[in-house]
C-alpha cells in the first residue's frame, strides 16, 4: 500500500524537548514519508503535544536533544513562521482568540504569505473572497465566520473548524493535528474528518495526535505510534487502535517495561 | 504595635474630632478582657478612632455620600436593651433557619435566640461566650481582616468590641440551616455596634443571613462590623438584609478572606435607612477561589444607599462575577463603587462587574463608578454599567399584551430586582423580598 | 487700565535682570515680573496681561494635584525658565547628519521624504519651500473668511475675538496646571471659523510642517461659528525630543449653533529610556463647548509619547441636541504612566456623547483611562456610550479603568462597558504558524484592536498611527 520509494518529508532523531526546564519528550524517532497518515495515541502527559509544538516551534517548547529534518532541511534553523512557510502545519488543540482581527482579513494574509513564499500569485481581497467561500462550502462552514475576529466566540467545534479551514487554504506538506477530534460531537467530527481525508493526497502527509481512537473510524492511519513518558514505546498499524481502545494502555506499558528490563 | 503588653483600654479618648470623641464617650468603660490580645486590639481601634475624623465629601472615598446629618444626632451607646418576646420580632423570623442569634440594640438576647440541637461541628454562640471557649480559633481572625487603620466606622466598631455572633464550621462540616444572625432595633438615638466572626474551615459549608431590622421609625445608628473567613474549600453564602429603619443611619463593613479554591457568595439587599453604607472587601488569599457578588438596593423618599466593594484578585486563578443593582426613586440617591484589583501575578482570573440602575423618578440620582485595576495580562476582565429607565419597548410590549400601563411598570421593576433576590437560596427571603420590590414599585408607579 | 498698572508696566525693570528689555530667556522661576515680561516681550495688550496676573495670583493658592494614577517627584516651579524667545535651531547641513535613530524612525514610519529633512532639522529650502506653502495655505483660507494664525498674531490682528473667547471654557481658576497655561502660555494657535462656513481643507498638513516650536505651554483656542465645520490635527508622528520636563497647554473649542470641530492629536514626545529617566510630562487641560444646538464637538486622540500623560478632553454638551465625542489610543511602555480619558457634562436636553477608549499597557507601564460622564438634572433624553478596552502585553505592566458615571435625570440611559485582552506568545505562535511574522501579528492585533479609534483619523495619519505603535512596542512582544 505505501510505496517504500516515497519521499521522506519527516525524520526525526533522538529529540528531546523541555518544558519550563522539564525534560517532556526524552528521545523520539519517527519518519513520515509522503502519502502517509500516523497517528500519535497516548495516554494524557505522555508528550503528543508537546511533541506537535515542538516541530512547530513554539518558543515556550526548548529542543534539549536530537534533531529534525523537514524535507531534508534542519527544522530548527527555521523561525516558526519558516517552518509555516515551508509546509509544516499545526491544527492547534486550543486555537487562540484573536478579538478584533477579522478573519478574513487574517486568512487571507495568512495565504498570500504562504502564495509568496510558493513564488505563486497573492489574491485580492475579492478573490480571495470567493475562493474562501468555496473551501468553506467543502467543510460545511457558515460564510458568516468571515465576518467573526478569529477564534473570538467560538465554539469549540467552530474553532476546530477554523483549524481545518486553514488548512485547506495553506495546502501543507505536512500537517500535524493535535487532539482536532477533542470537544467535537459526532456530526461536527464527521465534517472534520471528511474535510482531512478531501485533503489528503499522495504529496502530502498527516500526523495525527489523539487520546481516543475515534477519530480513526474515519481517518485510516498507516501508522499508530503509542507514547509513554517522552518516547515511542510501540509502533503498529490500525489494529493496535481499537487494541487500545478495547485494553486500554497499561498493557503496553508494561510490554515496555519487561522490554527495557530484559 | 505590641499589643500583647498594652493590656486594657490604656488609651484615652483623646478624639480629634468632636463628634467622633462623643460617639466613644462609654468605650472605655467597658470591662477589660481576661484576653489581653483582644483589649490591645481595642486599645489600637481607640487610638485610630482618636486620630481620624468623620469623613466629607472632599474625600474620594465619600464623594457623593455626605453623611452630615448623622452627625447632628447625638447617639449613645447602648446598654441595656428592651426585654422583648418572640412577638416582637415573629415578623422577621426566617423558618428555614432553626438556628438564631438576636441582637437588641447591639446586646445579645437569648431568650430570643435558639441554637439548640446543633450539629457535631457548627458552633453558633455570642462571641463574649465563644470567646472563653474558642478563643484559640478566634485570635487569629478577630478584628484581624477588617482593617480600621484609615476607617472611623470600624474602628469606633472595634472601640466597643465586647460582645456579638461567632459562628465556626469545623473542617469538611455542613451547617444544614441557615444561621440567622438578627440584629434588632428597638430604641431611639442608640449607636450599636455589632460584630460578627464566622470561620468557616477547610471543605466546610454555610449559609448565613445577617439581617438588619428596627421595631419603630426613630433614628438610631448601626456601625456593624463582620470578618468571613473561609478556609481551603470552603463554601460560605452570605445574605446581608439591610432593613433598617427609614430614618436610621447604618455604616456597615464586611472583611473577607478566601481560602484556595472557597467559594464566597454574597447577597445584598439594601432597603432600609436615610443613609447607608456598605464597605465590602473580599480578598482571595488562595488560589482558585471564587466569589459571586450580588447586590440590589432599593431606594425611595430621601434616602441614600451607598455602596463600595473591593474584590482583591491577589492570588491566580480566582473568579468573580458581580451583579450590583439600584432602583431608586423619588429622590433618593444610589452610589455605587466597585473596585476590582488583578495583582501582578494574578494570572488566570477572571472578573466580571455589572452596575445597572434603574431611575423611576425625575429626582432620584445615581453615582456609579465600576473600576478595574489589572496588573498581570493573562486575564479575563470585563466591567459595565448603564443607566436608564424602564424600557419602553419593553413596556410597550407587556402593554400590547394587555397589560395596563401600572401594571407593566411594577411588573418589569419587579422582574428587574427579581433576578438578584432570586438568587437567595432561602425561599422565605424570596418570597419577602420579592413582595417588597413589587410594594415599592407600586408606590413609585 | 489702571493708572497703577499702566505705571508699572511702562517703567523700566529694576528687579531682577540685569538688562531687562534686551533679555531674549527670563531667569528660572516664575513671579509676577516674569509675567510682566513675557506680556511686554510679546506686545500685549493690558487686558491680557490682567488675564495673566490673575491666573498667577490664583496658581498661588493652589496645590499640585496629585489624584491622578501617576508617580513623579515633586515638580520645581522656580526651575523653570518661562520665556524664552524663539532661537533657531542649528541647521544641519545634510541627512548624513541627522540621528540615524531618528531616521530609522522616519523609515519605519514612511514620513514623505520631503518631511523627513524639515522634521530633522535640515535646511530644506531646496526641497521643500514651507513659507510659500503656508501662504498658499492662509490665501486659501482667507478667501473663506478663516482665521488661522498663532495666538499672538491672534491678540494683535483679532484682540477683540480673542477677548471675547479666551478663558471661557477653561477659566484660570479651573486647575493647576490651566492657571499655571494662563498666567505664562507663549503661544500656541487660533482659529476662527465664520458662520457657515466648512473648513475646505484638514488644518493638518499645514501644521504638521510649520509649528512644531510653539513651546512648553501653549494655547490654542478654536472658534467656529453657526453652522461652520473645521477638522485640525495637532502633533505629530515623528518623535519629538524635547528638553522640556513640563508642558502643560491648553486648548479651548467652542461650538456655536449647528457648527462642527473635530480635533485630532498624535502625541509622540519623548517618553524618557527605558529605565524611565527623562521624559515629557505631558498636563494638558483640553476641553470643548457645544454651547449651541445641534453642535457637535469629537476628540481623537492617539497618545504614545511622554513619561507622564495627563488629559481629559472633555466636552460640555450645553446646547440642545449637541453631541460629544471621545476617541482615544493610549499607548505606554517601559516605565510610561498615563492617566487619560474624558469628561462628558451633559447640561441641554437631547444630548449625546460617545467615548471610545483603547489602552495599550506594556514593559513596566501603567495606563489608566479616567471618565466622567455626569447627566445634569435638566439634560433630559440625554445618551452616553462607553467602551474602554484595555491590552496588555507581557505581565509587568497595569491597565486601569476608573470611569465615573453621575446621572441626575431619570430618562438619560447611559451605557459603559470595559474589557481587557492581551498579546501574548501563543497569539504570535499562532500567527507564525501561519507563515506570518512576529512584525505583521503585532501591527495586525493592535490595528484590529485599535480601528474603532483609527477610523476616526485622517486615512494618511491612520496608517501612520498604526505603524507608530508598532514601532513603539518593538522588543516589547514576544
Amino acid at each position: 500500500m505505501i510505496a517504500r520509494e516515497a519521499k521522506v518529508l519527516l525524520e526525526v532523531r533522538g529529540l528531546q524537548v523541555a518544558v519550563a526546564g522539564v525534560e517532556i519528550v526524552k528521545g523520539i524517532d519517527l519518519v513520515v514519508r509522503a502519502g502517509e497518515i500516523h497517528a500519535i495515541m497516548g495516554p494524557n502527559g505522555s508528550g503528543k503535544s508537546t511533541f506537535a509544538k515542538a516541530l512547530a516551534g513554539h518558543p515556550a517548547y526548548v529542543v534539549t536533544g536530537g534533531g529534525v529534518l523537514f524535507e531534508g532541511r534542519n527544522l530548527f534553523e527555521l523561525a516558526p513562521e519558516e517552518r509555516a512557510r515551508a509546509g509544516l502545519f499545526l491544527g492547534f488543540q486550543y486555537p487562540v482568540e484573536v478579538p478584533g482581527v477579522g478573519n478574513s482579513a487574517f486568512l487571507r494574509l495568512a495565504y498570500n504569505t504562504v502564495q509568496a513564499t510558493r513564488g505563486k500569485d497573492e489574491l485580492d481581497p475579492l478573490e480571495f473572497d470567493d475562493f474562501v467561500r468555496g473551501k468553506m462550502k467543502l467543510l460545511d462552514m457558515d460564510p458568516g465566520f468571515l465576518d467573526r475576529s478569529v477564534n473570538d466566540g467560538f465554539s469549540g467545534g467552530e474553532k476546530k473548524r477554523n483549524e481545518i479551514l486553514q488548512m485547506a487554504l495553506l495546502e501543507p506538506r505536512l500537517a500535524i493535528l493535535d487532539e482536532t477530534d477533542s470537544g467535537l460531537d459526532i456530526d461536527a467530527l464527521r465534517v472534520v474528518a471528511s474535510g482531512v481525508n478531501r485533503l489528503f493526497t499522495p504529496d502530502n502527509a498527516m500526523v495525527l495526535v489523539t487520546h481516543y481512537q475515534r477519530l480513526l473510524n474515519y481517518i485510516v492511519p498507516d501508522y499508530v505510534h503509542v507514547m509513554e513518558g517522552g518516547r515511542i514505546i510501540k509502533t503498529g498499524d490500525k489494529a493496535l487502535a481499537l487494541e487500545l481502545e478495547s485494553r486500554g494502555y497499561d498493557w503496553v506499558m508494561e510490554e515496555y517495561r519487561a522490554r527495557v528490563a530484559a | 504595635m505590641g499589643e500583647e503588653e498594652a493590656a486594657g483600654m490604656s488609651t484615652a479618648v483623646a478624639a480629634k474630632h468632636p463628634y467622633v470623641e462623643a460617639l466613644l464617650k462609654g468605650c472605655t468603660e467597658l470591662p477589660h478582657s481576661p484576653l489581653s490580645w483582644l483589649d490591645g486590639r481595642r486599645a489600637a481601634a481607640l487610638e485610630r478612632a482618636n486620630a481620624l475624623t468623620i469623613p466629607t465629601t472632599r474625600e474620594e472615598e465619600w464623594r457623593f455620600t455626605d453623611i452630615t446629618p448623622l452627625t447632628r444626632i447625638p447617639f449613645r451607646p447602648g446598654r441595656s436593651a428592651p426585654r422583648l418576646t418572640e412577638r416582637d420580632i415573629a415578623r422577621f423570623e426566617t423558618p428555614e433557619a432553626a438556628i438564631r442569634l438576636t441582637f437588641v440594640d447591639g446586646v445579645f438576647s437569648p431568650e430570643l435566640s435558639a441554637t439548640a440541637g446543633l450539629p457535631y461541628g457548627v458552633l453558633v454562640k455570642n462571641l463574649a461566650a465563644g470567646l472563653e471557649t474558642h478563643c484559640v480559633p478566634v485570635e487569629p481572625h478577630l478584628a484581624r481582616h477588617a482593617a480600621f487603620e484609615r476607617d472611623v466606622f470600624a474602628a469606633l466598631n472595634t472601640c466597643y468590641l465586647r460582645d456579638g455572633a461567632l459562628v465556626i464550621i469545623a473542617r469538611n462540616q455542613d451547617c444544614p440551616t441557615p444561621v440567622h444572625l438578627l440584629f434588632v432595633a428597638a430604641q431611639k438615638e442608640i449607636a450599636s455596634y455589632p460584630r460578627c466572626l464566622v470561620i468557616a474551615e477547610a471543605g466546610s459549608r454555610c449559609t448565613l443571613i445577617e439581617d438588619y431590622v428596627a421595631l419603630g421609625e426613630d433614628a438610631y445608628f448601626s456601625d456593624p462590623v463582620t470578618e468571613i473567613v473561609l478556609g481551603d474549600g470552603a463554601r460560605v453564602t452570605h445574605v446581608k438584609l439591610q432593613r433598617e429603619a427609614r430614618s436610621a443611619f447604618h455604616i456597615a463593613t464586611c472583611a473577607v478572606a478566601l481560602g484556595k479554591d472557597a467559594e464566597y457568595a454574597s447577597h445584598t439587599v439594601t432597603l432600609g435607612a436615610r443613609i447607608s453604607r456598605y464597605n465590602l472587601s473580599v480578598v482571595q488569599q488562595g488560589e482558585g477561589a471564587r466569589a459571586r457578588i450580588d447586590g440590589l438596593a432599593l431606594v425611595s423618599g430621601r434616602q441614600l444607599a451607598d455602596t463600595h466593594s473591593f474584590m482583591d484578585h491577589a492570588r491566580p486563578a480566582g473568579k468573580c462575577v458581580q451583579l450590583h443593582k439600584c432602583i431608586i426613586g423619588d429622590a433618593a440617591h444610589a452610589v455605587f463603587n466597585g473596585r476590582i484589583v488583578v495583582r501582578p501575578g494574578a494570572q488566570l482570573t477572571d472578573a466580571a462587574q455589572e452596575s445597572r440602575n434603574l431611575l423611576l423618578s425625575g429626582t432620584a440620582h445615581v453615582d456609579t463608578k465600576p473600576q478595574l485595576e489589572i496588573f498581570a495580562d493573562d486575564v479575563r476582565c470585563s466591567h459595565g454599567a448603564t443607566v436608564g429607565q424602564l424600557e419602553q419597548e419593553q413596556m410597550f410590549y407587556l402593554r400590547s399584551r394587555g397589560l395596563s400601563e401600572a401594571r407593566a411598570h411594577n411588573l418589569l421593576i419587579y422582574a428587574f430586582g427579581a433576578e438578584i433576590i432570586d438568587r437567595i437560596p432561602v425561599p422565605s427571603l424570596v418570597a419577602q423580598l420579592g413582595r417588597t420590590v413589587l410594594e415599592q414599585a407600586q408606590t413609585a408607579a | 487700565m489702571s493708572a497703577v498698572l499702566e505705571h508699572l508696566v511702562n517703567q523700566p525693570y529694576k528687579h531682577g535682570f540685569v538688562t531687562p528689555v534686551e533679555a531674549d530667556t527670563a531667569p528660572k522661576g516664575l513671579n509676577e515680573d516674569v509675567i510682566r515680561l513675557i506680556s511686554g516681550k510679546k506686545k500685549e495688550p493690558q487686558w491680557l496681561l490682567e488675564f495673566r496676573l490673575k491666573a498667577y495670583r490664583h496658581w498661588l493658592t493652589m496645590q499640585q494635584p496629585h489624584w491622578a494614577n501617576v508617580r513623579h517627584a515633586e515638580i520645581d516651579f522656580q526651575d523653570i525658565i518661562y520665556y524664552s524667545a524663539p532661537i533657531p535651531k542649528k541647521k544641519l547641513a545634510s541627512m548624513d547628519e541627522v540621528d540615524p535613530e531618528l531616521l530609522r524612525t522616519f523609515e519605519k514610519l514612511g514620513v514623505p521624504m520631503h518631511e523627513r529633512a524639515q522634521l530633522a532639522g535640515v535646511a530644506v529650502d531646496v526641497i521643500f519651500d514651507s513659507v510659500s506653502v503656508a501662504t498658499t495655505y492662509k490665501q486659501k483660507l482667507a478667501e473663506v473668511g478663516i482665521l488661522f494664525c498663532s495666538m499672538s498674531e491672534a491678540v494683535r490682528d483679532h484682540p477683540d475675538l480673542v477677548l471675547r473667547h479666551l478663558g471661557t471654557v477653561v477659566p484660570y481658576t479651573d486647575n493647576f496646571y490651566a492657571a499655571l497655561n494662563s498666567a505664562v502660555f507663549t503661544d500656541g494657535s487660533f482659529c476662527f471659523i465664520p458662520r457657515g462656513v466648512k473648513c475646505p481643507m484638514e488644518l493638518s498638513t499645514y501644521f504638521r510642517i510649520n509649528t512644531q516650536e510653539s513651546g512648553q505651554f501653549e494655547r490654542t483656542l478654536i472658534v467656529a461659528e453657526e453652522g461652520a465645520s473645521v477638522s485640525y490635527l495637532e502633533g505629530c508622528t515623528a518623535p519629538k525630543f524635547d528638553t522640556n520636563q513640563l508642558h502643560a497647554a491648553v486648548v479651548e473649542l467652542i461650538a456655536l449653533d449647528d457648527a462642527e470641530i473635530k480635533y485630532s492629536t498624535v502625541q509622540n514626545w519623548y517618553a524618557g529610556d527605558e529605565q524611565g529617566v527623562g521624559g515629557v510630562y505631558n498636563f494638558v487641560t483640553k476641553r470643548g463647548l457645544c454651547k449651541g444646538a445641534s453642535s457637535r464637538i469629537s476628540w481623537t486622540q492617539v497618545e504614545t509619547g511622554s513619561a507622564i500623560t495627563w488629559k481629559y478632553p472633555s466636552c460640555v454638551l450645553l446646547g440642545d441636541n449637541s453631541s460629544g465625542e471621545f476617541y482615544s489610543v493610549a499607548l505606554t511602555n517601559n516605565r510610561q504612566q498615563a492617566d487619560t480619558g474624558t469628561k462628558m457634562v451633559h447640561i441641554g436636553r437631547n444630548t449625546r456623547s460617545r467615548i471610545i477608549s483603547k489602552g495599550i499597557s506594556a514593559g513596566r507601564s501603567n495606563n489608566s483611562y479616567r471618565g466622567l460622564v455626569r447627566i445634569g438634572p435638566k439634560a433630559e433624553n440625554a445618551r452616553n456610550y462607553s467602551q474602554c478596552d484595555s491590552m496588555l502585553i507581557g505581565s509587568h505592566s497595569g491597565a486601569n479603568t476608573f470611569p465615573y458615571i453621575q446621572v441626575a435625570n431619570h430618562t438619560a440611559r447611559v451605557e459603559h462597558e470595559a474589557t481587557t485582552s492581551k498579546i501574548g506568545e501563543d497569539q504570535l505562535f499562532y500567527f507564525a504558524q501561519r507563515g506570518i511574522g512576529a512584525e505583521e501579528a503585532v501591527s495586525m492585533i493592535i490595528n484590529g484592536f485599535c480601528r474603532d479609534v483609527f477610523q476616526q483619523l485622517p486615512m494618511e495619519f491612520a496608517v501612520e498611527a498604526t505603524k507608530l505603535l508598532g514601532l513603539k512596542l518593538e522588543g516589547s512582544v514576544g
